[in-house]
């Protein structure tokens, strides 16, 4: 009786297993397209779970809904979803395995017709992550997307927009592409996405009107970087330790009427570059109520930079404040607007009537940066006692005090109150901690045993020992 | 402590052929009796407590601007230490070591000591190990406190870049001892000693950087000649290695880094190393020769 009974279980054990199996194995692609085709337009198809091998083109409007179960591999080979027709909405699907030929720039999808919907999707593996050439009024939101393991010069876009206006990109985490970048796209809302481990966070190319709001740039080679864009809004964004060898937190180039405002910039090798921003003659650039701090470099900008108001920052301990790229000097530029300037860590004037704005204009000059702008070798000497020497000399001998490169009327002596948005990099402290008591015990209690037990056995007469020794 | 290099030499105040481990204890006796002739001079200690002020000052003041957010901060931190490192440490070991051989010279001392069934050289080891260690103590009281700052007010943030700077300072620290005792084996008066050990403080501080400075503007050093010149320096070396151990480049010191960090590669700290431990050993070297040679007390 009970080996029949254990041989029962055994079957029905071995019957689910199989029935198991069989429904996670892999499924060609075409099962979609069937399904697709005995839909009606514009209705929503729900796939069964599993995973579905090939690459998929959608000519019907139809929303293609996962619900987070569904897998579309690519196998390695092409574009993994191709979208041929608008108002198609992808939802909770895992695209991944696209090819990754340079030459095709094969992607996780790419639509060439707007509008799409493309939200709750995971990328992985992907060559390009997204992109629509064209698909106007597009929505992207709560995708993530993950680049191929390829080298930083291999890799293709997270996000790519081409000709495509008026689109709404929110809410994306994006890891280990190239770019998310936008190439003559206007009116977008570009909102908390999070891009880290890229190459430009945010590239915008010929791109005007455009608010960027609320975005977490964490650790690419330059968090946000306007080429050619005018009217762009950047606020309330996140740019952190944005350190590539010639990265920005933002990079500012040839772009008019940009507004750059209450933003953190934190710990990039460059907090802001201003590469002719402005370039038009009567046009302007805003850099307002921005946290800029514990950059190499906060701000940095070439000779030819002009009409730019720079006003009520916090310019907080970056190694170099502000500097030229190159020689010559940023007068042509306000670095206070209304009697308001920015906080300047570094100022060193003083408040006698208590105003708040500092009694001295904020005029600073290093013989030691000047010399550098001659000749850039001489950075290796920087933070050594004799760069200091350098610079103390030429206040003592103020022939010698090369020209400011820039002037703030009214510096403020406090820093501003701002809202900001940043992401914490506070680690933990119980290794610190461990380390301090560490230090501590060490010259302590090392200290005590060395010191402890006068035993000198070279020598037999204390008497001798307190006179020679003492 | 048994393995420490000691050699039997043929000096003539080596008057009993002691065992190996006689040897080495008569070392260790040296090195406690220095340990604490140092800790209890005024010296030393208004050193340390300047050096452990000042830390302490520095991690405060480069973290007053980070705010409520917590974040970072910490490489101002470490640049700000650096500055401090630089100027104080070097000082420091230079004349507690130039003090060492001199001092006891001027004072008759040294024919005690050398009465004593010892080599010349064990005693210059013996004050040479009890020198480092009363150095090394002072400092990590410094940059125990800085730690405990940092740890208060950023979190764990960087503790590996703040260990490699604690162990370049303690190596920092090492060189610039040898140095100090080889000019106090040369000199016959205290005096000439200190004198020279601040000397030698301003060339390295100062005046050879300052050199290279001018040479670099004049002459239009390549990044490769600037470099080369410029590693000799322990002082830079020591900037360098602590650099390279925060940023994991040294891209921050403009072409010249970026030279370094591409030749070297992730062999760079070794090589900044190996400068230090050369700036320790050779000076060391010479000075156990010259002592050991010199008839004179």
């Amino acid at each position: 009786m009970s080996v029949i009974q254990t041989i029962a279980a055994l079957c029905v054990l071995f019957a689910a297993a199989f029935g198991a199996q069989a429904q996670q194995s892999p499924q060609s692609v075409d099962e979609i397209s069937r399904l697709i085709e005995l839909a009606d337009p514009g209705s929503t198809i729900v796939l069964p779970a599993g995973v579905y091998e090939g690459n998929l083109r959608i000519d019907k409007s139809v929303v293609l809904d996962g619900q987070g179960v569904v897998t579309i591999d690519g196998l390695g080979k092409g574009t993994v979803i191709e979208l041929g027709a608008g108002d198609i909405t992808l939802r909770g699907l895992t695209i991944r395995g696209s090819g990754s030929t340079v030459d095709q720039e094969p992607a996780g999808v790419r639509a060439f017709a707007g509008p799409v919907i493309i939200e709750h999707n995971r990328f992985e593996d992907v060559y390009f992550g997204i992109d629509l050439r064209p698909a106007p009024e597009s929505i992207i939101r709560n995708n993530t997307i993950v680049g191929k393991a390829l080298g930083p010069g291999r890799r293709g876009d997270g996000v790519r927009l081409w000709w495509s206006d008026d689109c709404i990109i929110v809410d994306n985490v994006i890891d280990g592409v190239r770019d998310m970048v936008f190439w003559y796209s206007e009116n977008l809302t570009i909102t908390r996405n999070h891009v880290r481990n890229s190459r430009y966070g945010l590239h915008f190319m010929y791109s005007h009107g455009t608010t960027l709001k609320n975005n977490e740039l964490t650790a690419n080679s330059v968090g946000v970087y306007l080429m050619y864009s005018n009217e762009i809004h950047l606020i309330h964004n996140s740019i952190v330790n944005n350190r590539g060898t010639s990265g920005y937190g933002v990079g500012l180039k040839d772009c008019d009427a940009i507004t750059v405002e209450n933003n953190a910039l934190l710990a990039n090798r460059v907090g802001i570059y201003i590469d002719n921003s402005p370039s038009s003659v009567d046009s302007y650039g805003l850099i307002i109520d921005n946290k800029i701090a514990f950059n190499e470099i906060g701000l940095l900008a070439t000779p030819i930079t002009h009409d730019n108001v720079i006003s009520h920052n916090a310019f907080v301990e970056n190694e170099e404040q502000v500097t030229v790229h190159g020689r010559g000097q940023l007068m042509l530029n306000e670095f206070s607007a209304d009697g308001v300037g920015n906080f300047w860590s570094n100022y060193s004037g003083f408040d006698q009537d208590g105003d708040g704005i500092g009694d001295f204009p904020h005029a600073p000059r290093s013989l030691f940066r000047s010399l550098l702008a001659r000749e850039p070798n001489l950075q290796i000497f920087l933070h050594s006692p004799a760069q200091q020497a350098v610079d103390l000399t030429a206040r003592a001998f103020p022939d010698l005090s090369p020209e400011p490169i820039f002037v703030d009327a009214s510096p403020l002596t406090r820093p501003p109150e701002l809202d900001l948005f940043v992401s914490s990099q506070r680690g933990s402290r119980v290794p610190m901690i461990g380390f301090a008591v560490g230090l501590l015990l060490v010259s302590g209690v090392g200290g005590w045993v060395i010191a402890h037990q006068p035993r000198l056995p070279v020598v037999s007469d204390s008497d001798l020992s307190q006179r020679a020794f003492v | 402590m048994s393995t420490l290099p000691i050699e039997a030499t043929d000096s003539p105040s080596v008057t009993q052929s002691g065992s190996h481990l006689s040897r080495v204890s008569s070392v260790i006796a040296f090195a406690r009796r220095e340990f604490r002739d140092a800790i209890a001079s005024r010296w030393f200690l208004l050193y340390t407590l300047a050096f452990t002020v000042l830390a302490v000052a520095v991690s405060f003041m480069s973290l007053a601007g980070s705010g409520s957010h917590g974040f970072a901060g910490f490489g101002r931190t470490t640049a700000g230490l650096l500055n401090l490192i630089m100027l104080v440490v070097p000082l420091m070991a230079l004349i507690a070591g130039a003090g060492s051989i001199a001092g006891e010279r001027e004072r008759g001392t040294l024919l005690y000591l050398l009465a004593q069934p010892i080599s010349r050289v064990e005693l210059l080891l013996g004050k040479y190990i009890g020198l480092a260690l009363a150095l090394c103590c002072s400092m990590c009281v410094g940059f125990g406190l800085s730690a405990g700052v940092l740890a208060w007010r950023v979190g764990g943030v960087g503790i590996s870049a703040f260990v490699m700077l604690v162990v370049f300072t303690c190596g920092l620290a090492l060189a610039m001892l040898s140095v100090g005792i080889l000019l106090s084996v040369i000199s016959r008066r205290s005096g000439v000693a200190t004198g020279l050990g601040l000397f030698a403080w301003l060339i390295l501080v100062f005046l050879s950087d300052l050199g290279l400075m001018a040479g670099t503007i004049l002459f239009k050093l390549r990044v490769q000649e600037v470099f080369a010149i410029g590693v000799m320096n322990p002082l830079q070396a020591f900037k360098m290695a602590v650099i390279v151990n925060m940023n994991a480049s040294l891209d921050v010191l403009g072409p010249v880094g970026m030279y370094a960090s591409q030749t070297f590669g992730s062999a760079l700290p070794w090589v900044l190393a190996l400068v230090l431990g050369v700036w320790t050993i050779v000076p060391l070297v010479i000075a156990l020769i010259l002592f050991s040679k010199r008839g004179s007390v």
